[in-house]
């Protein structure tokens, strides 16, 4: 028992890596974007969608590549024409019925271009196999995933540090009036920062559907777990998300050790516990959507 | 100024092509039936989105050419068939919502559909309040022609129980005793698990386990340590969808499936489609496949099939459709009349004509409890094979030698008086 639990725990880490590239986009477009994006989960698919288009001719490696810079720039087409007319509405309920919609059109739009037969994504051969056989749910591929979770996050704080635009979406995130009388054009701000979490989206959709297979509903399987780990980690902290990601990957994990069938609910009860307990969340700003 | 006209051209060309849209909807041609032929029409919901939505594609895809067919061969009693599909999303409240629309504004004749269990059981419970006959298409559980069996209320589909029949013992005498069962959470995956359970109790089998795992499962690896630390025999996947072709893939990752027999009861050609070659394996059961040599009819109807859906091949849930709406326009003609008590007295007995059944076997309503007898196809997943061979069918098993008798089924059936 002590060993099964240790392997589910280590597997619920890896999923929580995940899960943790996943919310981090998320939480990128919350921030800065006051936009509760519920067509993440969208833009996860169809990235997942371009790169099984693309592969044929890229290869895995450039559809990785390719497909989230085209996500990336119908996200800047769509936060330039649509969400960006309703920043001046302070209720974050108008973008998230917005992006409500959009995901609804999305998934139809690939069920209409690409059909609701599920489609497998070919990932290179040498990742597909366990390293081990006692270890065998370390996969090259599930390895592979923590390492590009890890590296992402990295680059996200380097950025967000160390550049002259990430210090700016920072400060647009604490006080976007000043950085705005400072004479940032905060338009061009905020796209950027749309066009990095969409970016985000795009990477950790084609990471998905390199495991799980496309199917145009992949999206809405995948945009839950993200939101909980925000939720949990707290709202605006991307810190947080991280750790929010990692938590409930760890949780479910365990779950599965002792009752399997709870493992999807466990994410939620956290989620709830979270609210009652600490509403903002891990490390959470106080208020944020007060 | 320039502006403006730029944009009165772009208007003007935009009210252009919807006029031209508009023209070429209108030109679709008009199926050569007198004004005053009233069509009969089905209504079918069946789920073209969730989880579900490539079977119910494939349904809707096999119904639709049943349709044109009949009608191109001068429809049912001299009417033409209209098939009328709404989305039910695979969810029973919005299954029962759509049947309601159908039946308030379209006036539907008759009700078919439903991929999934919970809402073919719903329909049945629906189409039984409004006096109309429900023909099930692909919705499994016991059920539904058992312990619920209603007197309105076909199925074409099998039940879970012939799924499980279709192969038990093969994988008992080719793997071992010892099962595990990761089984879908939902009425579907409990009817399967308890059907292959009281067949394992029958042969004096062992349950290594089981885990029960919720629609819309993404990841299984924490089911499958569980699966290795309790090395079974066989692992039997009771799935279904896109649930079955995640967690497939996540075994051939792990390599379990070189370890470990992996079967199931149920497999689909939308499933094995949507795998990748290495993570296509495994014992299962078809039920009905679009490759059986010396079959009367099954090659012509591959052939226009194809050529109707740009190359694709028929798969099990094209032929429900397909199957469906013949049975319904054979028992109106039958009954000669669209009433539904006399259209379901039309469809007991009912026998698929070879070029309606397209299997070796003849398969019949049985009067009952209104469950077709069609054939099973038990048989293993082809390694390395290409889209479309991908199964290859061990034997073609007769419905009625698998089912069990309407009486241990539960179904006794009452009839309105």
């Amino acid at each position: 028992m002590g060993l099964l639990l240790l392997f589910n725990a280590f597997n619920g880490l890896i999923q929580g890596a995940f899960y943790a590239l996943m919310a981090l986009g998320l939480a990128l477009i919350l921030g800065l974007n006051n936009t509760i994006n519920f067509a993440q989960g969208a833009f996860m698919a169809l990235a997942a969608y371009f790169a099984f288009t693309l592969t044929p001719y890229v290869g895995f490696w450039g559809g990785l590549i390719i497909a989230p810079l085209l996500a990336g720039a119908l996200g800047l087409a769509i936060e330039t024409s649509l969400i960006r007319r309703l920043y001046n509405r302070k209720d974050p309920i108008y973008t998230l019925l917005l992006t409500f919609g959009l995901a609804f059109i999305m998934q139809d739009m690939i069920r209409t271009i690409w059909g609701a037969q599920g489609k497998p994504l070919e990932i290179p051969q040498f990742l597909n196999q366990p390293l081990s056989s006692t270890y065998f749910f370390l996969t090259g591929y599930r390895l592979f995933v923590v390492g590009v979770a890890l590296v992402g996050t990295a680059a996200l704080f380097g950025v967000l540090r160390f550049t002259r635009i990430g210090i700016r979406i920072r400060a647009g995130n604490s006080d976007l009036e000043t950085i705005s009388a400072l004479g940032v054009n905060i338009y061009l701000l905020r796209s950027a920062n749309f066009v990095i979490g969409i970016v985000f989206a795009g990477v950790a959709g084609i990471l998905a559907a390199g495991q799980l297979g496309l199917n145009p509903n992949m999206g809405d399987a995948l945009i839950m777990p993200a939101f909980v780990a925000i939720v949990v980690g707290g709202v605006g902290s991307l810190v947080g998300s991280l750790l929010g990601g990692l938590i409930i990957g760890l949780a479910s994990g365990i779950t599965t050790a002792f009752y399997p069938a709870a493992s999807e609910v466990v994410i939620y009860i956290i989620m709830g516990v979270m609210l009652v307990v600490r509403p903002r969340g891990l490390m959470g700003q106080e208020g944020l959507f007060e | 100024m320039t502006n403006q006209s730029a944009l009165i051209d772009r208007r003007s060309i935009l009210k252009a092509g919807a006029a031209a849209g508009i023209a070429g909807l209108l030109a679709t041609p008009e199926p050569t039936w007198a004004a005053s032929e009233k069509p009969i029409k089905i209504g079918m919901v069946d789920p073209i989105t969730s989880i579900f939505a490539a079977m119910g594609h494939s349904e809707i895809k096999g119904a639709k050419f049943a349709e044109e067919e009949i009608n191109k061969k001068g429809g049912i009693m001299s009417r033409p068939l209209q098939l009328i599909v709404e989305d039910g999303a695979g969810n029973p409240g919005t299954s029962i919502d759509k049947a309601k629309r159908l039946v308030a504004r379209e006036k539907i004749d008759f009700l078919m559909g439903t991929v999934n269990s919970a809402s073919s059981l719903a329909l049945s419970q629906f189409a039984n309040q409004h006096n109309m006959l429900f023909l099930c298409t692909g919705g499994h559980v016991d059920a539904l022609t058992g312990t619920n069996c209603n007197w309105n209320t076909f199925r074409t589909c099998s039940t879970t129980w012939m799924l499980t029949a279709g192969d038990f013992e093969t994988l008992f005498d080719k793997f071992g005793k010892s099962w595990y069962f990761i089984t879908t959470d939902y009425a579907f995956g409990h009817a399967e698990q308890a059907d292959y359970e009281k067949q394992l109790k029958r042969h004096g089998g062992t349950m290594a386990g089981s885990a029960l795992a919720p629609v819309g499962t993404t990841d299984f690896s924490s089911y499958l340590i569980e699966v290795k630390a309790k090395k079974p025999k066989v692992l039997c996947l009771l799935l279904a969808g896109d649930d079955q072709v995640n967690c497939m893939k996540q075994i051939a990752q792990f390599g379990i499936d070189k370890e470990i027999a992996v079967a199931g009861a149920l497999i689909e050609l939308e499933q094995l489609q949507a795998l990748p070659e290495n993570a296509r394996y495994g014992w299962w059961t078809a039920e009905w496949y679009w490759k059986q040599p010396n079959t009367p009819h099954l090659a012509d109807f591959v052939k226009a099939y194809r050529a109707k859906y740009k190359g694709e091949y028929p798969s099990a849930r094209s032929w429900f459709g397909y199957a469906s709406t013949y049975a319904i326009k054979l028992a109106v003609e039958r009954a000669k009349s669209l009433e539904t008590m006399k259209v379901v007295r039309g469809m007991e007995g009912l026998v698929l004509p070879p070029e309606v059944a397209l299997q070796p076997n003849a398969p019949m309503y049985r009067a009952a409890d209104h469950q077709l007898m069609l054939s099973m196809f038990p048989g293993h997943v082809l390694k390395g094979a290409q889209y479309p061979d991908l199964f290859d069918v061990s034997s073609i098993i007769p419905g009625e030698k698998l089912a069990l008798s309407p009486a241990a089924a539960g179904c006794k059936m009452t009839y309105p008086s």
